[in-house]
C-alpha cells in the first residue's frame, strides 16, 4: 500500500477516537494540571506559581486541614467499600452460582436494581428511611424490640461517613456481584467435578479451585472500586450538600474540590486551588492504578486453558 | 484393582429416564468401553459410577463394596475428563498431588507417587509447568497421571481422546492400551469413536436411549450383532439393510427379487425381516447368480487399496459395497453385486437377530 493511502486509512480509522479523546479527556486533563500551576489574581490575570498552590494545599493549615480530612475520609469511604461491598458481592455471586438455586434471575435483577437508580433518588430515599422524625428505620427496629439501637446516624459526626458509605455499598453491591458471577460461570463444570473426585467438598472446591481462578476479576473489581470511590461526589452532595456535614465529617475529595473550584455560600470559587485539588485526586488514583498494574496484576494467574 | 458390578441401575431427571435397568459387570482388570450415540446415557452411566450423579435405583458395587451412598472420593475411583479439567492455577506436580493432599497423605508419599506417575508417563521435565504451557497431548498425560497417583480400584475415562488431533489420538490410544497392561487396571471408558472401542476394549457395551443394547467381545458384536441398532452402529461404513419377507427357501426382497438363503429356525413364510450385510461382504459380480442383485453405480469412493461403491438397487435402496483393487467401475455403470452367504444377518420385525 502506498504511504499516502496508508496514512489516509490510519486517519480514517484512528482520527475520530483521537479527536474525541483529545477534546474531552486529554485536553481537560492537561488544562487542569496547567491551571494548578497558576494563581488567579483579583483582576482576572493568571500568575505563574509553580508548585506554590500545592505547597499551600499541603502545608497551609487553612487548606491542609480540610484536605487531609477529605483524603482520610475518602480512604475510609474506600475501605468500607472494599471490606463490605466486595466481600458481599463475592458471597452473593457464589450463592447465585449454586447449581440448585431457584429464582436465580429474579435475585440477580433485584440485587442489581439499585445500581440502575439515580444517586439522587437513592440519597433521598435513604434520608427518608433514616430520618429520626418519620423514618421507617426507627419503627422497623422498634418492631423487633431493638429500638434502643436507633440513632440519627446521618446527623452524628462519628457515624455519618460510615452510614453514607454503607448506603453507597447497598447501591453498588450489584456490580461486583455481576462481575464475579460472570467469572464463576466461566469456570467449567468438569473442573469442579475433578475437584469433587479429588475429595473436595463444595466449600473447599470454592476456596481452592474457584477462588484462585476469579482473583483477576476480584482484582479488577478492587481497582474499579478504588477509582470510583476517589472520584465519588454525587451521593455525598445529594445527601449532605456541598458542605458535607456534620462538620465536614463526610467531606471527601470530590466535595472538597467542588467547594473550592466553584465556590459555595460565602466561599469564593478558586479555579487554581480547585485544579490543584483535582490534580491531587489524579495523582492518588494514578498511584493506586499503578500499584495494581505493576504489583498485583502481574502476580495474578490468568485462567486459561 | 477390583470388579465393578452394576445391578438394575436406573436414573431419571424429573420424568425423563436417562438410564433404564442397567446390568453390567466389569471384571477385575477388564477394559470395558461404553459406546453409543450422543444422549444415549453412556456419560451419565460413567458419572454414576464415579458418584458425580445420584442414581434413582439399583446398586453399584466396587470391589465388593456397595458405593451408592459414598462420595466420589471414597469410592476409590479416578476419572479422566474430556476437557482434562486440570487446575489452571497449579503446576503439573500440584495438579497430580492435589487430591492426595486432601486425602491426608503425607508429603513425602505424595512426592513419591507423583514422581512415579511422572516417570511412567514421561512427564518428568514438565512437573513445574502450568497446564496452559502444555500441548494437548501433554495435558492428557497429566490428567491420566492425576488418576494414577490416586491408586484407584477403577479408572473412569470420559471421552479422553476427543480433544486431540487425529495423529495424537492414535498415539494416545496405544499409550492407554499399554498403560492398561502395565497397571493391570480395571477401566471403564466412554467414547463415541468405534475405532477406539474396537481396539481398546475387552468388552464393548453398546448403549442406546438409556438401555444396554448389547455387550460382548468386540468381534462378537461385529460378527453377531444382537439387533439392528448394534448392527448399524458398529462398523464403518455401516451395515447395509435390505427390507424383505420370508418366502419358502429364502427371502423375498421385492423388486430386487428373491434370494435363496438358509433360514434360521422360527422364520416362517410371510414374516417381515431385514437382511443385513456389511460392505466388505459384498462384491461386484459379473452377470446374475443366486445371491446376485442388479445395481446401478451411483458413486465410487477410492481410498487407494480399497474403495467403496455406492450402488442403487432395483428397489431404490442404496447399498455400499467394498471394492478392492482397480475395477474400472464408474458412476452410471450397470452391474451386479454378490452377497456373501456366510455373512448375512437376518433381523425380525422387532429388530432382533434371527438365529
Amino acid at each position: 500500500m502506498p504511504q499516502g493511502a496508508y496514512l489516509r486509512l490510519l486517519l480514517f480509522f484512528l482520527g475520530p477516537a483521537v479527536l474525541v479523546y483529545s477534546l474531552f479527556s486529554i485536553y481537560p486533563l492537561l488544562a487542569t494540571i496547567i491551571n494548578s500551576l497558576y494563581s488567579r489574581q483579583n483582576d482576572g490575570a493568571y500568575l505563574w506559581e509553580g508548585l506554590g498552590n500545592f505547597r499551600t494545599l499541603l502545608l497551609d493549615p487553612t487548606w491542609s486541614v480540610p484536605f487531609w480530612n477529605a483524603l482520610r475520609n475518602n480512604f475510609i469511604f474506600f475501605l468500607i467499600h472494599m471490606c463490605v461491598q466486595n466481600p458481599i458481592g463475592l458471597l452473593l455471586a457464589a450463592l447465585l452460582s449454586l447449581p440448585r438455586l431457584r429464582f436465580r434471575a429474579t435475585y440477580r435483577t433485584l440485587i442489581f436494581m439499585p445500581t440502575m437508580l439515580s444517586v439522587v433518588v437513592i440519597g433521598f430515599v435513604w434520608q427518608l428511611i433514616l430520618s429520626p422524625l418519620w423514618g421507617i428505620a426507627r419503627m422497623f427496629l422498634n418492631f423487633f424490640g431493638l429500638g434502643f439501637l436507633f440513632a440519627p446516624w446521618l446527623g452524628v459526626e462519628s457515624s455519618a461517613l460510615i452510614t453514607v458509605s454503607l448506603i453507597s455499598v447497598w447501591q453498588f453491591v450489584g456490580i461486583p456481584m455481576i462481575l464475579i458471577y460472570t467469572a464463576l460461570l466461566a469456570i467449567p463444570d468438569e473442573l469442579i467435578d475433578a475437584a469433587t473426585v479429588d475429595g473436595l467438598n463444595q466449600f473447599q472446591a470454592f476456596v481452592w479451585v474457584k477462588l484462585p481462578l476469579i482473583w483477576p476479576t476480584i482484582g479488577l473489581v478492587s481497582i474499579l472500586t478504588f477509582v470510583n470511590n476517589f472520584n465519588a461526589f454525587d451521593l455525598i452532595y445529594a445527601m449532605k450538600g456541598a458542605l458535607a456535614g456534620p462538620n465536614f465529617s463526610t467531606d471527601i475529595m470530590g466535595t472538597l474540590f467542588y467547594r473550592t473550584f466553584f465556590g459555595n455560600q460565602l466561599q469564593l470559587g478558586n479555579p487554581s486551588m480547585g485544579s490543584a485539588i483535582a490534580t491531587m485526586m489524579l495523582i492518588v488514583i494514578l498511584t493506586g492504578v499503578m500499584v495494581y498494574l505493576f504489583l498485583v496484576q502481574r502476580r495474578i494467574q490468568r485462567y486459561s486453558f | 484393582m477390583a470388579e465393578v458390578v452394576i445391578e438394575k441401575l436406573s436414573k431419571s431427571f424429573g420424568s425423563v429416564e436417562v438410564l433404564k435397568d442397567i446390568d453390567l459387570t466389569v471384571g477385575d482388570g477388564a477394559f470395558v468401553v461404553l459406546v453409543g450415540p450422543s444422549g444415549c446415557g453412556k456419560s451419565t452411566l460413567l458419572r454414576s459410577i464415579a458418584g458425580l450423579e445420584d442414581v434413582s435405583g439399583g446398586a453399584i458395587t466396587i470391589g465388593g463394596r456397595k458405593v451408592n451412598d459414598l462420595a466420589p472420593a471414597q469410592r476409590e475411583i479416578a476419572m479422566v475428563f474430556q476437557s482434562y479439567a486440570l487446575y489452571p492455577h497449579m503446576d503439573v506436580a500440584a495438579n497430580m498431588g492435589f487430591g492426595l493432599k486432601f486425602a491426608g497423605i503425607p508429603k513425602a508419599e505424595i512426592a513419591a507417587r507423583v514422581s512415579e506417575a511422572a516417570r511412567i508417563l514421561q512427564l518428568e521435565p514438565l512437573l513445574k509447568r502450568r497446564p496452559r504451557e502444555l500441548s494437548g497431548g501433554q495435558r492428557q498425560r497429566v490428567a491420566i497421571g492425576r488418576a494414577i497417583v490416586r491408586k484407584p480400584q477403577v479408572f473412569l475415562f470420559d471421552e479422553p481422546l476427543s480433544n486431540l488431533d487425529a495423529a495424537l489420538r492414535i498415539n494416545t490410544r496405544v499409550e492407554i492400551a499399554k498403560l492398561h497392561k502395565l497397571l493391570a487396571a480395571t477401566i471403564v471408558y466412554v467414547t463415541h469413536d468405534q475405532v477406539e472401542a474396537m481396539t481398546l476394549a475387552d468388552k464393548i457395551v453398546v448403549m442406546n436411549q438409556g438401555r444396554i443394547e448389547q455387550q460382548g467381545k468386540p468381534l462378537d458384536l461385529y460378527y453377531r450383532p444382537a439387533n439392528l441398532f448394534v448392527a448399524g452402529f458398529i462398523g464403518s461404513p455401516a451395515m447395509n439393510f435390505l427390507k424383505g419377507e420370508v418366502v419358502a427357501g429364502g427371502t423375498g426382497l421385492g423388486a430386487d427379487g428373491r434370494i435363496a438363503i438358509a433360514l434360521p429356525p422360527g422364520a416362517t413364510p410371510g414374516m417381515k425381516v431385514t437382511l443385513g450385510i456389511r460392505p466388505e461382504h459384498m462384491s461386484i459380480a459379473v452377470g446374475g447368480g443366486d445371491l446376485h442383485l442388479a445395481a446401478t453405480v451411483e458413486l465410487v469412493e477410492r481410498l487407494g487399496e480399497t474403495g467403496f461403491a455406492h450402488l442403487r438397487l432395483a428397489s431404490g435402496t442404496v447399498v455400499i459395497a467394498e471394492i478392492r483393487g482397480e475395477t474400472g467401475l464408474k458412476t452410471g455403470d450397470r452391474t451386479h453385486v454378490a452377497l456373501d452367504p456366510a455373512h448375512l444377518h437376518l433381523f425380525g420385525a422387532d429388530g432382533r437377530r434371527l438365529g
